[in-house]
């Protein structure tokens, strides 16, 4: 059995802490102890179902969406069936992501791996649940970029809510990483806001798929990313 | 000896049994500390600010190498912390999250003063820059103090945390933000180059 390799500056006479100025420690103090009272805190656990509860009234909209506008049940089955499939990878993802460790937050690693998996799966589901494929100059025209335009828009604004709702409820929790964080906060809501139109949505064709419905998950992925230093450092 | 299960102890026997076995503020750990500053307790605070502001002063007097810096660092920590103690997750270890606050705070004061300013000689041009001769270290404590300052930032606050502040890798980690791994490489890489400087002290006489 080998010994461990002693440290060869375990002995040098490393600096000691500094105490600041005391008129420094007063002001913090006293700013810090002024009319203390006890703040409402919410526990991760709390917060996590906040954001799981965000992402399902989201999809709740779109379902009744469909309803309304007389979807096939084949295309609302599936829509609800994928959102249930995502809902658990989302959930795992903030668990992952933003979740209660000893040492704060998750390892790095994993997240920035989470960071990269998740649109790379999300596109690879929308591909393997694309009907049809159509070239893409008929796909950048007349009606089909029409419909391509306004599926893009709604699932940004409905993936913003979900996002939104993540970063708020998760807000001020993460000093070390808060850009990765956000970023993962938009892949979730982005991934919300995806599924939710795609239950609606009565187009399975590819472009359709990649560009409304893949793109915005990246896109606010990045927004997440640029809102995060902000939203999610205290 | 009998056990009684909680639920036959009238109501106040259990809060009773509860509240004496929370700790008093000095046999309390940062963490519990934290958690009464978040419960509205005042004099936690005091006592968990004596106990962490002497490591979090130094992580901020080596990082940003002037005092006076340091201190409207550490006042500006402390404001972030009184303002977001709502969000500190219960549990978490107290002193990394604080030294986190403590980084994102440096890191967005030197982003924020990108534009510095430069007082001009009376003709009008840049001034030369003045060369300041140190004396050499006579002390191996000296020495230590500025071979840590000549390290290349990355290094000299892996470092710190680890060493000085007395952080575990994993701790360390969390607050700067890396991996473990990488927080290793830094730290041995960082030794690395103390020693070379130490070795050159040592040599004069």
């Amino acid at each position: 059995m080998s010994m461990p390799k002693p440290d060869p500056l375990a002995e040098l006479p490393w600096p000691k802490p500094e105490r600041p100025r005391e008129e420094v420690s007063t002001a913090i103090r006293s700013a810090c102890t002024k009319n203390l009272c006890p703040v409402q805190h919410m526990s991760a656990g709390m917060r996590l179902t906040l954001c799981i509860a965000a992402s399902s009234i989201v999809a709740a909209a779109a379902f009744w969406f469909g309803i309304r506008n007389d979807r096939s049940e084949l295309g609302l089955r599936m829509g609800v069936y994928g959102a249930l499939g995502w809902a658990i990878v989302q959930a795992v993802v903030l668990f992952a992501a933003f979740g209660p460790r000893r040492g704060g937050m998750a390892a790095r690693t994993l997240r920035l791996a989470l960071a990269f998996a998740v649109p790379v799966l999300y596109v690879g589901y929308l591909t393997l649940s694309a009907w049809s494929f159509v070239p893409f100059n008929q796909f950048s025209h007349g009606a089909r970029a029409g419909h391509a335009m306004s599926c893009a828009l709604v699932a940004l604004v409905l993936g913003a809510v979900v996002s939104g709702g993540v970063l708020l409820a998760w807000r001020g929790t993460d000093p070390a990483t808060p850009r990765l964080s956000g970023a993962l906060a938009g892949l979730v809501g982005g991934v919300g806001g995806a599924l939710a139109v795609g239950i609606g949505c009565p187009s399975h064709e590819a472009w359709h798929l990649w560009v409304s419905h893949g793109l915005v998950v990246i896109a606010l992925g990045a927004v997440g990313f640029a809102a995060g230093r902000r939203l999610l450092a205290p | 000896m009998p056990s009684y299960s909680a639920s036959f102890l009238p109501a106040l026997e259990v809060a009773r049994l509860t509240l004496s076995r929370r700790p008093s503020l000095a046999e309390s750990t940062s963490e519990q500390l934290m958690e009464r500053y978040v419960d509205g307790e005042a004099e936690s605070f005091e006592l968990l600010y004596r106990r962490v502001s002497p490591n979090l002063m130094g992580y901020l007097l080596r990082l940003t190498r002037n005092r006076e810096r340091a201190e409207d660092l550490l006042q500006i920590t402390f404001s972030k912390i009184h303002r977001a103690r709502g969000s500190y997750l219960r549990g978490a270890p107290v002193l990394p999250w604080i030294l986190a606050i403590a980084r994102r705070s440096f890191l967005d004061e030197r982003r924020s003063a990108h534009v510095r300013t430069e007082d001009l000689s009376p003709d009008g041009s840049l001034p030369e820059q003045q060369h300041e001769e140190r004396p050499l270290p006579t002390e191996l404590s000296d020495a230590l103090e500025i071979a840590i300052g000549r390290l290349p930032e990355t290094y000299r606050e892996a470092i710190v945390l680890t060493k000085i502040t007395g952080l575990s890798v994993a701790e360390a980690a969390t607050v700067l933000g890396a991996t473990e791994t990488a927080v290793k490489l830094r730290v041995h890489r960082g030794y690395n180059q103390l020693r070379k400087d130490l070795e050159q002290y040592s040599r004069t006489p």
